[in-house]
């Protein structure tokens, strides 16, 4: 899996901004499945964390890491201690070359916008958000969840994680999250 | 009328974002469309379908070259 993100790294920060009340600091997993179950118990657990990917500076684990405030390092790790997710470092972001990059690229063909998250490709017409195309990743279900969300508003049940459960399914969901804040309905 | 919109070159969401400017310009009739990618192909046609168009037919050449050709009466 190691590169697969590595081409759509982006210098500039993701979206959100970071969490407020200080330092950041990232969860480093071994695999993109440990990412991927460790967002969810974090967020139910209502923590303050997003996906992003991996620092210049790091040269461990997978494609993708969690950035959550510092200052809850303690409940963040006991939390994912419960579940049996083990990060492979917590690392304080003190140094710029340590800062997660965003997954995100945004291209504005005018009536439309495309929104990449990793691998994949959202695209919708702006006047009233339809989905006008899905395309990237590789995995198997990647047809199939194009066939369900092309041709339908983005608020008709097109949550890409209702749909597919794969890593592409994954990064359209967060393209899809992420079209819903550049173009809220 | 006839219309051809040439993608080659192009990769999605660009091909479909074309076939769908041309979709709108046309309102009906038939539309050629030539892409270099298979994802582009099956791209361009699911996009076509959803906006109630049919697909006459895929030639597939062996230089990679796909021409799809679609149709609304």
């Amino acid at each position: 899996m190691t590169g697969l993100f590595e081409r759509f790294r982006k210098k500039k920060r993701g979206p959100s901004p970071a969490p407020a009340g200080g330092r950041e600091g990232i969860l480093v997993f071994s695999h993109t499945s440990e990412v991927i179950a460790a967002e969810s118990c974090l967020r139910d657990a209502g923590f303050d964390v997003r996906v992003m990917g991996p620092p210049p500076a790091l040269h461990t684990g997978c494609d993708l890491v969690i950035a959550f405030p510092l200052i809850r390092q303690l409940e963040v790790t006991e939390a994912l201690r419960h579940r049996r997710i083990i990060p492979l470092q917590v690392v304080p972001v003190d140094d710029v070359l340590l800062e997660p990059v965003s997954l995100f690229h945004t291209v504005d063909y005018g009536a439309y916008l495309m929104v990449r998250a990793a691998n994949m490709k959202l695209t919708i017409r702006k006047s009233d958000r339809m989905i006008v195309n899905v395309s990237g990743g590789g995995c198997p279900d990647v047809p199939y969840l194009a066939e369900q969300l092309v041709g339908r508003r983005m608020d008709e049940d097109t949550e890409p994680k209702r749909h597919g459960k794969t890593l592409c399914g994954y990064a359209l969901q967060l393209a899809w999250e992420e079209m819903n804040r550049q173009c809220p309905g | 009328m006839e219309m051809e919109v040439d993608a080659r070159g192009l990769s999605c969401p660009q091909p479909v974002l074309m076939t769908l400017e041309a979709i709108g310009k046309a309102k009906q009739g038939t539309i050629t469309i030539v892409v270099d990618n298979e994802t582009s192909t099956e791209n361009v046609t699911r996009a076509a379908q959803s906006k109630g168009w049919t697909v006459l037919a895929v030639d597939k050449a062996a230089n990679g070259i796909n021409t799809i050709r679609i149709e609304k009466k």
